[in-house]
């Protein structure tokens, strides 16, 4: 046990991480395209950000958490028990016998299962946040447990069974624009810029780090670190809601447990984006580029027909990589 | 008496990114000496301690520590080479016991290997006793007050037998009490052997237990000299480039200008077992000192008027109007301020730049206004730069991370977050801490002009002559009591030691 460490020596690291991370990616897309040039073709590289847009509205969120100081990672489920909810209400409105009588209830199906799907996300984040606040536990371990109920809950609901869509959700997860564009990236650009803005250029991002660097001094500075905080967990519900709305879109059917995964593969994005898992560190720009480094990695190894399993070792790799970085440049003086 | 060399520094040179802070620095230290060393905030001193003590790299130079040469130090390698430091940051470990963090390098065990906690706490208890320094072994860090920490930060340097022991600024925000125990304990090592480098910026404390004195500037050696061969009048141009100017005293307004502004009471706050029913009032444009020991509730009493801690009952009246703040939100709202006494722990967020600090709790003020505008960061960081030049902070840039900036610039910063968030009503908490003769005129200055701007001013201080110099009013607290108020000729340093030591009070003052 050392004594806490006093002063760091460092100097813009977060841009030099993003630009780390930039010449990673472009090596890993000079890689693959030698071994497969059809790894550059502009529908691969689309394909590629389609598919990163669940993860990357997840990190959003979460990245806004832990940069105030605070985690999740319930958040996978949060999308899972979403989802299975959002597919519920879809496939019962697609069950209804289509006459003349019933075609109101089809049609509003669809609008409705958006907004109980938002206001679950917005329920599950304020819940989370609540039992935060009031337990006083660390977040770690209160996402640990939420997290398993709201899996449960999911397989309750669902019976382990899954419900599909019939096709009848298309727009977030399928439509492209001119035959080209696909809708979720658009909203992954507009959340990433969102995030972008809120942290950089408004009070309320500097409260999240000021909150996440050093909470007592927010707290006697007059911010209202609860009420900060909350409104945190609640973005990444709705956030999480959106996200349920996509993925379920594309996929096409809900599971209970469909997008777990996300809980950790959210939190590596933003651990190789650079954000201090103590809090007060990070930027939207780098959280994405994290995102985006996990996603081509994945995809860099099908293109270039490397075996699938390789990838978690690959992302391991990635994140040792970041936070050794991170931790190189913002050692200790001495050393 | 011995003789010899106990340490010798030749040629070092520290370079952190944009500020060279050590420029070639030789420095000695003789066995059975208490060397001093000082200068200007950002001088250099806490490098080179930092250095000596193994916990800084440095670029190139010599140490010879005994009549050894070593070119690399580390913390355990100086703790073995006998070298004990009592850093000037708080460098506890928060969430383990006092008598733990006193042996923390070599904790004593059980048969099994298993730390002893008991014998732990029994030696901890004697080495405190014998220190005369009151406080439970057994607590948590955390739980302990900012001076409680620093002495027990002391306590650690003295429980195991150092050849050489560094001490960088011991004293801050510490009492009479405390200074003259902590003087008695030096000498007494002294005597024995031991070696003292000693950095403080009350430059009496240097005349009264020096034996030599280096003046550091700008990372450069400027003299050193024997204690009988200088003097305060030499010192200070050597610090600071210019001559010494007059202590500050400030034109003291006459009570009858003050009546005439508006009226701030604090009204009967309590809270059992700390704070004792304390009532006074302050007038705009009032610069209302707290004087007393450590220990004497004066910290606690700031955190009840600013909804820090819970109070038991207490009002906030500002011209009859209640302004009582359940909470440090609700206090910013009514226009109050407070620079806490503890930087690292509540003022300053150390990871963030100084702007981002400096301009914090106008943010928060102007969301409670519903500013709903973006950040101009440009705008902002312009802000912080005439901020950083009216408070002579040293910085590279407004977005150097505070955490890089040496003690006495850190609390400059905090300084210059309340003095700038335009508060009505401010309490200061030992606002001078660590800063030097330099900038502590410039800083009375503003505090001066926020009175005269009509504010209400409430300053904790440690420092004597401090409060009797800035303030109109003192007032003394013991026992978490409000003993005395002193004003105009009665007024006086002396007056203030008897009223906090209580002893002969001949006339105590109506409240
Ligand atoms: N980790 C660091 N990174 C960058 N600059 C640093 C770092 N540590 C110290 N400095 C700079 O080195 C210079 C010397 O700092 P130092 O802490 O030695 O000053 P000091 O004489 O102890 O001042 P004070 O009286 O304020 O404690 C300062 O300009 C400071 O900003
Ligand atoms: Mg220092």
């Amino acid at each position: 046990m050392k004594p806490s460490a006093k002063r760091v020596e460092a100097r813009g690291r977060e841009l030099n991480l993003s630009v780390l991370l930039s010449i990673t990616i472009l090596a890993v897309c000079i890689v693959a395209t030698v071994v497969n040039p059809r790894f550059i073709r502009i529908t691969n590289l689309v394909n590629i950000l389609q598919q990163i847009s669940v993860l990357g509205i997840i990190a959003c969120g979460v990245g806004m958490l832990l940069i105030s100081g605070q985690i999740d990672i319930s958040v996978g489920n949060q999308v899972s028990l979403m989802g299975i909810i959002m597919a519920l209400i879809i496939q019962r409105g697609g069950e209804i016998s289509p006459d003349a009588a019933h075609a109101w209830m089809i049609q509003w199906s669809i609008p409705f299962a958006v907004v109980v799907t938002f206001a679950v996300g917005t329920v599950l984040g304020a819940l989370t946040g609540l039992v935060v606040i009031k337990s006083r536990a660390h977040s770690f371990i209160v996402t640990l447990a939420l997290g398993s109920v709201y899996r449960g809950i999911a397989l309750l609901i669902s019976r382990g069974g899954s419900f599909t869509l019939y096709g009848r959700f298309e727009t977030l997860g399928r439509t492209r624009i001119a035959n080209f564009l696909p809708v979720s990236i658009i909203f992954l650009v507009f959340v990433v810029l969102v995030t972008l803005v809120l942290l950089k250029y408004t009070r309320y991002g500097r409260f999240l780090y000021s909150i996440g660097g050093n909470r007592k001094a927010a707290y006697v500075s007059g911010i209202k670190t609860t009420a900060v905080t909350m409104r945190a967990f609640i973005t990444v519900g709705v956030l999480n809601a959106l996200a349920a709305l996509i993925l379920i879109s594309r996929v096409g059917t809900a599971l209970a447990g469909t997008a777990d995964a996300y809980s950790l593969d959210a939190l590596a994005a933003i651990v190789v984006g650079g954000v201090a898992i103590t809090g007060g560190k990070g930027n939207a720009l780098s959280i994405f580029l994290g995102v985006l480094l996990i996603g081509i990695v994945g995809n860099a190894l099908v293109v270039m027909n490397v075996n699938p399993h390789l990838r978690g070792i690959f992302i391991g790799v990635i994140i040792i990589g970041s936070v050794t970085f991170s931790g190189l440049s913002e050692q200790r003086s001495r050393m | 008496m011995v003789t010899g060399m106990a340490l010798r520094a030749e040629r070092i040179v520290k370079n952190y990114p944009g500020v060279q802070a050590l420029k070639s620095v030789d420095f000695d230290l003789r066995r059975g000496e208490v060397h001093a060393l000082v200068g200007q905030n950002g001088a250099g001193k806490s490098t080179l301690v930092e250095i000596i003590a193994g916990s800084v790299s440095y670029d190139s130079g010599d140490i010879h520590i005994g009549d050894q040469k070593h070119t690399y130090l580390d913390p355990s390698r100086s703790i073995e080479l006998g070298i004990q430091t009592v850093h000037q940051e708080n460098q506890l470990v928060e969430e383990i016991t006092v008598a733990e963090n006193i042996f923390l390098y070599d904790l004593p065990r059980t048969r099994y290997g298993f730390v002893n906690l008991r014998s732990c706490i029994q030696a901890a208890d004697v080495l405190l006793q014998e220190l005369g320094i009151d406080v439970e072994p057994g607590k948590k860090i955390s739980s302990l007050s900012f001076v409680d920490k620093k002495l027990i930060s002391i306590a650690k340097a003295f429980s195991r037998k150092a050849r050489i022991l560094i001490l960088d600024e011991p004293t801050a925000s510490l009492d009479e009490q405390g200074r003259n125990a902590l003087f008695s304990l030096i000498r007494r090592y002294t005597s024995l052997g031991l070696s003292t480098i000693y950095i403080s910026h009350h430059l009496s404390e240097i005349f009264e237990i020096a034996d030599r004195v280096t003046v550091l500037k700008d990372g450069q050696r400027v003299s050193t000299k024997a204690i009988g061969e200088t003097s305060l009048h030499t010192i200070v141009p050597e610090m600071i480039g210019r001559s010494s100017q007059s202590l500050y005293v400030r034109d003291k307004k006459g009570r009858q200008t003050l009546e005439q502004g508006s009226l701030l009471q604090i009204v009967d706050f309590h809270r059992e077992g700390v704070v004792d029913h304390v009532s006074f009032s302050v007038r705009a444009g009032e610069v209302y000192g707290i004087a007393g020991l450590v220990g004497a509730g004066r910290t606690e009493l700031a955190q009840l008027v600013f909804g820090v801690d819970r109070s038991d009952h207490g009002s906030l009246l500002l011209d009859g109007k209640d302004i009582t703040a359940g909470s440090p939100f609700n206090a910013v709202d009514e226009g109050i301020g407070f620079l806490t006494e503890d930087r690292k722990d509540s003022g300053l967020v150390l990871i963030q730049p100084v702007y981002e600090n400096i301009t914090l709790v106008r943010f928060v003020k102007e969301i409670k206004k519903k500013v709903k505008s973006l950040l101009n960061l440009a705008k902002e960081q312009d802000d912080a730069r005439t901020v950083v030049q009216q408070l002579d902070i040293r910085t590279p840039t407004v977005s150097q991370k505070v955490i890089n900036l040496s003690g006495g610039n850190q609390q400059k910063v905090v300084l210059g977050k309340w003095l700038f968030a335009d508060s009505e009503i401010i309490i200061f908490d030992e606002p001078t801490v660590g800063i030097d003769v330099g900038s502590k005129s410039e800083i009375y200055k503003l505090i001066e002009k926020l009175a005269d701007d009509g504010k209400f001013i409430i300053i904790i201080s440690s420092d004597n002559p401090e409060l009797v110099s800035v303030c109109d009013t003192v007032g003394v607290m013991r026992f978490g009591r409000l003993v005395a108020e002193l004003r105009g000729d009665q007024m006086t340093e002396e007056q203030i030691v008897k009223h906090s030591l209580g002893v002969s009070v001949i006339k105590e003052p109506e409240l």
